[in-house]
């Protein structure tokens, strides 16, 4: 059976003006659908980036990104925002929601993009802002949130679309370690109950106990792998 | 699409201050096109009736080698059988009445000074009807308004000609003319008005008598045209058309292509108001764009993130294009609503403007509300608005998505 998802070989270089620095080196790596995984190491060790290729928002210098058993070709992304939309979710260390929007709106923000009813985009809101506990928060704006609260409402909006990819980056970094742990079984349980993969990146030891197998990145290549 | 309108017009009143300051731009640009806009149709539509009321009438009826060939004599192109012509313009539908006229030079003399003269014989009851009943005289009394009885062939003259003459009402003048057979002939006239034309230029010379002393004092029964009075002006060149056809070996001229000054009126104002609309463009565009750019720089890191869960590019520019048609909408309708109301003051304001160049009289500001004109400048506003937000939305869309997730 072919993996979920499989990179062969990856590479990511950055310019800075006329020196190359690598992000990732050769980086091969096969995930199964419904795993719960972690990409852990210091700072500058690639995690981000590596975030970055799977969810399609950057591409790589060399290398192959399969998901699910195809090819991805990178040539000027913007033609993966379909791809985007409807099979990875995105949880960013600072939340990143609009802040305009209430916590209802922010959710189905992505539902827009869709063809999806009025009626549709009302039933899968209140469905996930119930199982992350926010249905009766769903008028308040980001700012009227907590820290906790607002990276449930970002939880929110990364699975309304009930992607096969769930990508988090550092998701409990900006919260404190009650709601952070708050944060991690519910994230655990949405893994469990509807086998959403989940990768989230973390440099935080009490972090990666959470995981079920995790990814140790050090200088942009894979140092150990644990399950 | 009303999500994505619901959303930009949420992300418009993001930062207030901003918007408000944009918004009061707009408002300004618009209200002020309106205004000028409204003030110019205005001058137009006074200027218009004005010159036909005063003057020229709505159609005017030549011989029809009247603007082909010189006269050698006087009258010489000029109309026969006028009640027969008049008879016929009776009948045309539109036509309140027709006058004849008759235009000659001569000398005007006191006695001991003379002076030149350009001389207008009419029909004073119906050029009385055409001015809308008010005396053309400033001093004294309009032609045909004295006492029953009075034989004295009677001339009102213009301010200016009747001061250098120093002429005043009741005095007697002699007027002198060459007659359509070409010889000179000369008659006495009682000053029984004094009048101003608007034109100072114009006072130094004209005077007006009754078109019969005229014929008389010229030896002829010709007048030099008619003048045709409509119901409405709107229906000249329609009435045009129907007296053409119906009056052979006659020249016709609207108005309009008899009103020159008319014309350069026209022409000047429409290039101002031109150049007040580049004026208000450049400074929408500058004003809208510039308020755009802040705004994406600000929000630069929440475009990554609408990339980043699956907003497509063009999605991204027409959601910014939407925040721009916002903008002008909301600016564009406060402008008209601001513009009505500055309108309403200024017209029950009772204020004047100065005398015109060339000019003697000044004449009331008003304002004419036109809606083509709110409809345009609306329309000019918010396509401009839109306009100016192309180019910040394209450069949002083209972000990449990674340096916008990582901007702070």
């Amino acid at each position: 059976m072919q993996p979920f998802i499989h990179t062969q070989d990856l590479v990511k270089q950055y310019a800075l003006g006329s020196v190359t620095v690598p992000a990732l080196r050769n980086v091969t790596l096969s995930m199964d659908k419904g795993e719960f995984a972690t990409i852990c190491g210091p700072s500058g060790s690639g995690k981000t980036t590596l975030l970055n290729l799977l969810g399609f928002i950057d591409s790589p210098s060399s290398g192959k990104v399969y998901f699910e058993g195809a090819e991805i070709r990178y040539n000027g992304l913007s033609h993966l925002h379909r791809l985007r939309l409807e099979k990875i979710g995105f949880i960013f260390q600072t939340f990143n929601l609009i802040p305009v929007l209430s916590a209802y709106e922010n959710v189905e923000y992505p539902l827009l993009l869709t063809k999806k009813s009025a009626r549709e985009r009302r039933t899968l809101v209140e469905k996930i802002l119930r199982e992350v506990k926010l249905w009766d928060w769903r008028n308040h704006k980001p700012n009227e949130l907590s820290g906790g609260q607002r990276q449930r409402v970002a939880i929110a909006r990364a699975l309304v679309n009930n992607p096969g990819l769930v990508l988090a980056d550092e998701p409990t970094a900006n919260i404190d370690s009650a709601t952070a742990a708050e944060i991690l079984d519910l994230m655990r349980t949405l893994n469990e109950e509807d086998r959403v993969t989940f990768l989230f990146s973390t440099h935080d030891p009490t972090v990666v106990a959470y995981a079920k197998r995790i990814i140790r990145l050090h200088d942009g290549a894979i140092v150990t792998e644990k399950a | 699409m009303f999500k994505f309108i619901k959303l930009a017009t949420k992300n418009v009143f993001r930062n207030r201050r901003r918007t408000i300051i944009t918004g009061l731009v707009l408002v300004f640009g618009a209200t002020a096109l309106i205004l000028a806009g409204g003030f110019i149709s205005f001058s137009f539509r006074g200027l218009s009736e004005n010159t036909i009321r005063s003057q020229l009438g709505h159609i005017q009826v030549y011989h029809d080698g009247f603007f082909d060939r010189e006269e050698e004599k006087p009258l010489e192109l000029g109309l026969d059988s006028v009640d027969a012509l008049k008879a016929k313009i009776a009948t045309t539908p539109h036509v309140r009445f027709s006058m004849a006229r008759v235009e000659f030079m001569g000398l005007l003399s006191n006695g001991d000074k003379s002076a030149v003269f350009v001389g207008r014989g009419v029909e004073p009851e119906p050029e009385m009807t055409l001015s809308g009943n008010r005396t053309p005289v400033d001093t004294g009394a309009f032609l045909g308004q004295n006492p029953a009885g009075s034989l004295d062939a009677e001339v009102v003259v213009a301010r200016g000609l009747a001061k250098s003459l120093k002429a005043r009402v009741g005095d007697y003048l002699t007027l002198m003319t060459t007659t359509s057979k070409g010889a000179l002939n000369a008659m006495d006239v009682k000053v029984v008005g004094i009048y101003s034309t608007g034109v100072p230029e114009y006072d130094e010379r004209a005077l007006m008598v009754d078109l019969r002393t005229a014929q008389q004092l010229l030896v002829t029964r010709r007048v030099s045209k008619l003048v045709v009075v409509l119901d409405q002006t709107e229906n000249t060149r329609a009435v045009t058309a129907s007296l053409a056809a119906m009056l052979p070996g006659t020249a016709l001229r609207r108005w309009d292509e008899l009103a020159t000054f008319y014309k350069a009126v026209v022409q000047l104002y429409s290039a101002i108001f031109a150049f007040l609309g580049v004026i208000i463009f450049v400074i929408v565009v500058l004003s809208s764009s510039n308020t755009m750019m802040m705004s994406i720089f600000e929000r630069t890191k929440e475009i990554g993130t609408q990339l980043a869960v699956g907003t497509s590019r063009l999605r991204l520019m027409v959601n910014f294009l939407y925040e721009g048609l916002m903008v002008g909408v909301f600016g564009g309708a406060l402008g008209l609503a601001v513009a009505a109301g500055l309108a309403g003051l200024i017209n029950s304001s009772g204020l004047r403007m100065p005398p015109p160049p060339g000019g003697t009289q000044g004449y009331p500001l008003n304002v004419d509300l036109v809606p083509g004109v709110f409809v345009g400048v609306f329309l000019l506003i918010v396509v401009t608005t839109v306009l100016s937000t192309i180019m910040p939305a394209v450069r949002a869309s083209r972000m990449k998505i990674v340096d916008a997730l990582g901007h702070v």
